[in-house]
């Protein structure tokens, strides 16, 4: 079940139930490149990087270790009550890492090690592990390394409602310095980016992948990472202080307060819960998001 | 009771003076560490610093009126209840911004010294399961951590706490891994490495509190020296401070859920998120304010 009414609320937090969870992901000195989209999970921290280290092309689920923190409350349903973020600069005079884009996320299943330099080759994966928790999610292709040039693909999957054979849009990548960064940007250039795979006409979700084939290499290893959006969220402006001539702090907590300002999403018992941003204000390098994930369950 | 109407707070916190203020400020006695949540009690300031003294492996139970330094609120208002109108905060340090501060209601803490710190094993705890007379009285939203009550020696063990839950069952916390030479007030259960929470440690599945704490296990490798506390707390609220220098205040009367409650005898203690490695010396300062009705 889930609440009622407003009363509910405090009342679960007086009978103990709630979770708070600290975090904190630093993205690594590798520029990302502005207003494209990278991956926090990917990244050092608390909770620990996660590089989609396992098997090739084999589906396999996300190590929930990897995840924020959040307890297991069947046959209750948990629900974010808060999300508080902070994104503290890389040094004191950057304001590269203010104005980002935000999605809280459930990491479902992934694809690692996809080879974006296999032209005309049908890469297939392997499925001998499920969708957990929904019954599909968005397709996120994250890069394992260094991508050298622009490339192009399709994939081929089984959508939301079971039907298997679904062909993706053509995707472009582009190239990035290291890995955590969602390198398919686009279905129009290499230069429009945007978080999630675009699918065939119709469908709104994917329960697994088939299959990748490049048709123009990419120069680098990717992930496809089947992810549930959870809610939107935004960082508004670096944290900082100057250190020479007229000290001056800045910063700012952007807070999203369940009923108030989202819907108090549902968050499934398992849940990996991590960050996809988008560094509007230039590269999310060296720099820091900390939060603060609250969660209610009745 | 609490308020019947905003009407109602506004009478009793105006005409009727049920009212108050708190004020609090730390400075910090070392260098922080990036990702780690510190218990400030142990550091000097108003209130002066806690040395959680009692014997070890002994739970002490504390309230309003512990000795080592709790903030005051009014003392006790039952039949009324007494809750939180707003709070800010504010930092300064040459770096470790930005910060969280949360506010929690200590309820108690275990003392653990010499060679309970310095050996592995189980540390078996005596401590009186919590009940009727209690502020929490089946232990329910009480959470557990770690922290350093001295500076704690080399190495970094593994360690996972026995517990009861609220209904008497035996539950254990998720194992954590400690980090090696930690400052005062520093949580052994936090940071940002792997087997690390922040700030407390997860339960058994279904758990929602704690109302006994069993005993402690180190595993690995013992920490050289220091001393530890666990502590068991309820939290009440969070303030982010984007930056040094910044105040942040947070009004509870409109947030959701709002007025989070101050029971009676809560003994309110903070912890500080350093997100990243905050100066020695740098200070914190916290104000609330509080009303209640009935």
């Amino acid at each position: 079940m889930g609440f009622d009414n407003i009363r509910q609320w405090p009342d679960a937090e007086n009978a103990g139930q709630s979770w708070i969870t600290g975090f904190r992901k630093a993205p690594s000195s590798v520029a990302t490149t502005t207003s494209a989209w990278t991956d926090y999970s990917y990244y050092a921290g608390s909770p620990p990087a996660n590089f989609y280290a396992s098997t090739p092309l084999e589906a396999s689920v996300v190590d929930p270790t990897r995840g924020i923190y959040v307890p297991t409350v069947s046959p209750a349903t948990q629900h974010l009550r808060n999300l508080k973020l902070m994104s503290g600069a890389s040094a004191a005079t950057s304001t590269a890492n203010s104005r980002q884009g935000l999605i809280l996320s459930d990491y479902l299943l992934y694809y690692p090690f996809i080879d974006t330099d296999a032209v005309g080759e049908q890469q297939d994966m392997t499925n001998t592990t499920a969708i957990p928790r929904y019954e599909g999610g968005q397709v996120v292709a994250v890069s394992q390394s260094t991508a050298s040039t622009t490339g192009q693909f399709t994939f081929t999957y089984t959508n939301e409602n079971g039907v298997s054979g679904r062909v993706s849009q053509n995707h472009f990548t582009f190239a990035v310095g290291a890995g955590g960064q969602v390198v398919a940007s686009s279905v129009g250039s290499a230069a429009s980016y945007h978080p999630f795979c675009s699918l065939q006409a119709g469908d709104s979700g994917v329960k697994s992948i088939e299959s990748v084939t490049f048709t123009a290499a990419g120069g680098g290893l990717m992930a496809l990472v089947i992810v549930k959006p959870l809610m939107t969220a935004y960082v508004t402006q670096e944290a900082r202080r100057t250190t020479s001539g007229n000290l001056e702090s800045y910063g700012a907590c952007n807070e999203f307060a369940a009923m108030i300002h989202n819907r108090p999403v549902q968050i499934i018992d398992g849940a990996v819960l991590n960050l996809l941003a988008a560094g509007y204000g230039g590269s999310l390098a060296s720099s820091f998001l900390v939060g603060l994930v609250e969660t209610t369950w009745n | 009771m609490g308020w019947t109407s905003q009407d109602d707070l506004i009478n009793q916190i105006t005409t009727n003076g049920k009212y108050g203020n708190v004020f609090y400020n730390k400075t910090l006695s070392s260098a922080g560490t990036a990702g780690h949540w510190q218990l400030l009690s142990g550091h000097a300031g108003s209130p002066a610093a806690a040395t959680f003294a009692g014997s070890d492996l002994t739970f002490v139970s504390t309230d309003d009126t512990w000795s080592e330094g709790a903030p005051y609120h009014g003392g006790n208002v039952s039949t009324a209840t007494k809750h939180f109108l707003g709070a800010g905060a504010a930092c300064v340090a040459a770096a470790g911004a930005p910060w969280y501060l949360m506010a929690i209601d200590l309820v108690g803490y275990v003392p653990l010294s010499g060679t309970n710190v310095s050996t592995t094993g189980t540390k078996t705890v005596t401590m009186t399961a919590l009940g009727g007379g209690d502020r929490y009285a089946s232990g329910e939203g009480l959470r557990l951590f770690v922290a350093a009550d001295t500076a704690l020696g080399i190495n970094a063990p593994t360690c996972v706490i026995n517990y009861l839950d609220t209904g008497g069952g035996a539950g254990a916390t998720t194992t954590f891994t400690s980090t090696a030479s930690l400052g005062i007030g520093q949580l052994l259960n936090s940071g940002t490495a792997a087997n690390k929470y922040n700030p407390f440690l997860p339960m058994a599945s279904g758990d929602t509190g704690v109302s006994d704490i069993v005993s402690l296990v180190w595993s690995g490798t013992a920490h050289a020296s220091g001393t530890v506390v666990i502590g068991l707390c309820k939290p009440l609220w969070t303030i982010p401070v984007p930056a040094t220098g910044l105040y942040t205040k947070v009004d509870f009367l409109n947030a959701f859920p709002s007025l989070p409650r101050i029971v009676d005898g809560a003994n309110i203690q903070f912890l500080l998120f350093q997100t990243g490695a905050t100066t020695s010396a740098g200070t914190i300062m916290v104000d609330f304010d509080y009303g209640y009705g009935g």
